[in-house]
């Protein structure tokens, strides 16, 4: 789904895998007209990272790629050359927005600092994410998802005690990283443009998402240690249980939600034991005891069944679903959309998680073929002869 | 204009300083919005009531043992920057004071459960029609309709329903669940994108905007490479522990001290090579096993054991400096104190110390979104509750001292 909120404005994408990309993603979607900058031949990483359309490798069917790049534009453009880094500042001319997520030691190297780019245009906004920031000890410092889930507070939580912490399932901390680059982009054309902003990956993650996190170790908190599927210090239940048909969440963050559970699974004698009376001992000291009087009751019923007992009674159960359950949840329906293209056919997407009113939500488009917008841009934008544009080619810049 | 902000230093007014927010948003993925704009300078006013208290006001005390409102360093961090004003919305006049507040502001923000806004009588429809271009945004669990906008759901249960929670865990075993309220910040960080945009479009063309997030579609947008992996497989992953499918090593490695591991990631040959180098050519290294980048995929535990034989007789900080000296990704897994202290987080600024009058001194993180021009900052500490009832309804309202003091009375302002 495409929507008008950014109409006009113009952004230069120079990114790989995730962080990058989602973030001009979030412009695109909002109306924004996104060029994507990939490297001649090879293009973003993740055009190899997959998943692939059934199975088989090819640079225009990596699912990762298609979800992260669609409403987007795509050039080809060689920045280890003179010419293509002059190619570039033609672009940012012409464009409000910069959003890259090269390594500090690659923008160093190609001289694609701020004070370099501004030249081409005073009020230029970019946005650097990089793994841990522009400045500080680690600004050198090397890293993917794991590193940064790592540095950033996920992995220490996760897991059982005596075994090793474990991350995410898929990337994830690049999502975060491109929401807080993406905000504030245009939080900076609203104060006026002409800024850079500097991302960190690992911050967007011990920032924002876990910050709280040091007064825990200031008071002595305990909930992010890792303690398998409970979590210490909590009111008991707030975990994954098995149930008929697999998992399904179990809270009840509140007194009152507790009581009715228990009215619904009978009032069990198990229950009314003192040593229980407290919530969070019941979680900290019996919590495997408990899930197995909890599991004999949810063992007989399937997560759907569970569900409607939910909705019915409003207590918070949830189903742990897995991708195809989520892709196939009926209440998400609109959030997919199917989109066509050259070599895969039509192939579905989540689109924004926002509905918004007045707008009329326009199908996206297909995320770009490597160099499929070459001519509209050097030749439709920037004024380059169709001869000059094979010349391009043909020496590899483009 | 330039102030100080509590740590002394000189901040400019904020890239959104001249916008007012009028913030309903509560608990977690209500407030951060809130708190974000207030960061990048924007006055937000936080609606509160006695009648029902922000969840993150209450708990257990810090200090002594009576439950008190203003101890909660969660609240602390989550709504650092705003100003509290009380009204108690079960009473009328407290609902017309909200919409004499509403035309002074140009965001609304609001997480209650879907219904409830209409019911006081405050929906889009009212908002709108009292300030034609405000920028309204609702937060739910579960969107503003359809089948699951009743479900009472937490960042948890969002985890579930989300597919999130279907990938975490050890190889064939349970999902473990995370411990942290990804659906909550997912929800709350599309939600500020959203807010600012449609910001852009009124400075653009006047138009209002209502804005519907659901956290649980927040949290579906981020799982790209899992819900791709069915849309192009038909395959639907499970726990594999820490598994990347382009990269081995991939995972967190035992290193000496309690519990003390360092995560380390492998993609190219080159950064093979740099692994190999800083272990200083391990003859392990030369197995036919780990021969190339595929084979190293194939026999990933077998490398892993071997990998973690080495880290196991080094402290994490020296393999952390022996292979990024050399171009290989690593890192300690860090916990709060880690973080709280480490030289690179403490240079970069991730925490403030912010004195807050009920407990002081306390470490509050910083939004890291560096503006160079115009820097986010942390304003002022977590109002208390009424705080800023004077300067509200006295200063933008008008109101004199006796009629604020009789609507405390009657517990409208309350």
């Amino acid at each position: 789904m495409t929507y008008s909120l950014l109409q006009g404005l113009r952004v230069v994408e120079l990114g790989e895998s995730v962080s990058a990309p989602y973030c001009a993603k979030l412009l695109a979607d909002m109306g924004a007209e996104v060029v994507k900058i990939e490297r001649p031949g090879v293009g973003d990483q993740a055009r190899e990272y997959g998943p692939f359309l059934n199975d088989q490798p090819h640079l225009e069917r990596s699912g990762l790629f298609l979800y992260l790049n669609t409403n987007k534009q795509g050039v080809t453009l060689d920045l280890e050359t003179p010419t293509g880094r002059e190619i570039l500042g033609g672009m940012l001319a012409q464009s409000q927005v910069f959003v890259h997520n090269l390594h500090p030691t690659e923008m160093d190297r190609l001289g694609l600092g701020y004070e370099n780019l501004r030249a081409h245009n005073g009020q230029l906004v970019m946005a650097s994410i990089t793994p841990f920031g522009l400045t500080g000890p680690y600004r050198d410092y090397k890293a993917y998802d794991i590193n940064l889930a790592a540095a950033g507070g996920i992995c220490e939580g996760l897991g059982s005690p005596d075994r090793e912490p474990l991350t995410f399932g898929t990337p994830e901390v690049g999502y975060f990283a491109a929401m807080a680059a993406a905000s504030s982009i245009v939080i900076a054309l609203l104060a006026g443009g002409g800024q850079h902003i500097d991302i960190a990956e690992v911050e967007a993650m011990a920032g924002i998402y876990n910050g709280p996190e040091a007064l825990m170790a200031v008071y002595q908190w305990r909930m992010t240690r890792r303690t398998g599927h409970h979590a210490l210090d909590f009111p008991y239940p707030n975990c994954i249980l098995r149930c008929k048909d697999g998992y399904i969440f179990v809270g009840s963050p509140e007194g009152r939600q507790w009581r009715k559970l228990l009215e619904i699974m009978g009032d069990p004698e198990w229950a009314k034991e003192p040593r229980f009376r407290n919530r969070t001992t019941m979680n900290n000291e019996y919590a495997d005891e408990v899930d197995g009087y909890m599991e004999e009751w949810l063992l007989q019923r399937t997560k759907a069944e569970l569900l409607a007992l939910a909705l019915e009674h409003r207590v918070p159960l949830a189903p742990v679903r897995d991708f195809g359950e989520v892709r196939n949840d009926e209440s998400l329906a609109d959030q997919f959309v199917a989109v066509d293209r050259p070599d895969t056919g039509p192939v579905s997407f989540a689109g924004p998680p926002y509905n918004l009113s007045g707008q009329e939500a326009m199908p996206p488009r297909p995320a770009p073929l490597l160099g499929q917008h070459n001519a509209d841009i050097y030749c439709g934008r920037l004024g380059y002869t169709k001869e000059e544009l094979v010349k391009l080619y043909q020496t590899g810049i483009i | 204009m330039d102030q100080n902000d509590q740590s002394g230093q000189s901040v400019g007014a904020g890239p959104l300083s001249g916008y007012r927010v009028l913030d309903f948003g509560w608990v977690l993925a209500g407030a951060l919005p809130g708190m974000v704009l207030a960061d990048m300078g924007a006055e937000v006013l936080k609606v509160e009531t006695h009648q029902r208290m922000d969840y993150m006001r209450l708990g257990r005390p810090i200090v002594g043992d009576e439950p008190d409102p203003e101890q909660h360093p969660l609240f602390h961090n989550v709504n650092r920057g705003k100003l509290s004003i009380t009204l108690n919305t079960t009473k009328p006049q407290a609902i017309d004071l909200i919409k004499e507040l509403v035309a002074h502001c140009d965001v609304v923000i609001e997480n209650f459960s879907p219904g409830v806004m209409d019911r006081l009588g405050l929906g889009y429809e009212v908002i709108s029609g009292i300030k034609p271009e405000i920028v309204m945004a609702s937060i739910s669990s579960n969107g503003q309709t359809g089948p699951l906008r009743d479900l009472r759901a937490y960042a948890p249960s969002i985890g579930a329903l989300a597919g999130l929670d279907s990938t975490m865990g050890y190889e064939g075993e349970r999902p473990l669940g995370l411990k942290h309220a990804y659906a909550d910040i997912a929800g709350a960080l599309h939600s500020v994108f959203a807010i600012v945009s449609a910001l852009h479009q009124k400075e653009r063309t006047g138009r209002g905007q209502y804005i519907d997030v659901s956290m649980l579609r927040a949290t579906v947008a981020t799982m790209g490479a899992g819900l791709m992996e069915y849309e192009m497989t038909g395959r639907v992953m499970a726990p594999k522990g820490n598994y990347d499918p382009v990269m081995s090593p991939y995972g967190n490695y035992p290193c000496q001290g309690d519990d003390a591991w360092v995560s380390i990631a492998v993609r190219t040959e080159e950064e093979w090579q740099g692994l190999k180098e800083a272990m200083g050519n391990p003859a392990w290294c030369e197995k036919e096993q780990f021969a190339s980048r595929y084979s190293r995929l194939e026999n990933r535990r077998m490398l892993d054991d071997d990998l973690a034989a080495w880290t196991r007789e080094r402290t994490a900080g020296d393999i952390t400096e022996l292979l990024q000296a050399r171009g290989v990704a690593a890192i300690p897994v860090m916990g709060a104190e880690d973080r709280l202290f480490n030289p690179h987080f403490r240079e970069r600024g991730l925490y403030a110390d912010i004195v807050h009058p009920s407990l002081g001194a306390e470490p509050i993180y910083n939004i890291m979104w560096n503006l160079d021009r115009t820097p986010p900052s942390i304003r002022r500490h977590a109002p208390l509750m009424g705080e800023h009832n004077r300067r509200i309804f006295g200063g933008l309202l008008g109101m004199d001292e006796k009629e604020i003091a009789r609507l405390e009375e009657d517990q409208v302002l309350w």
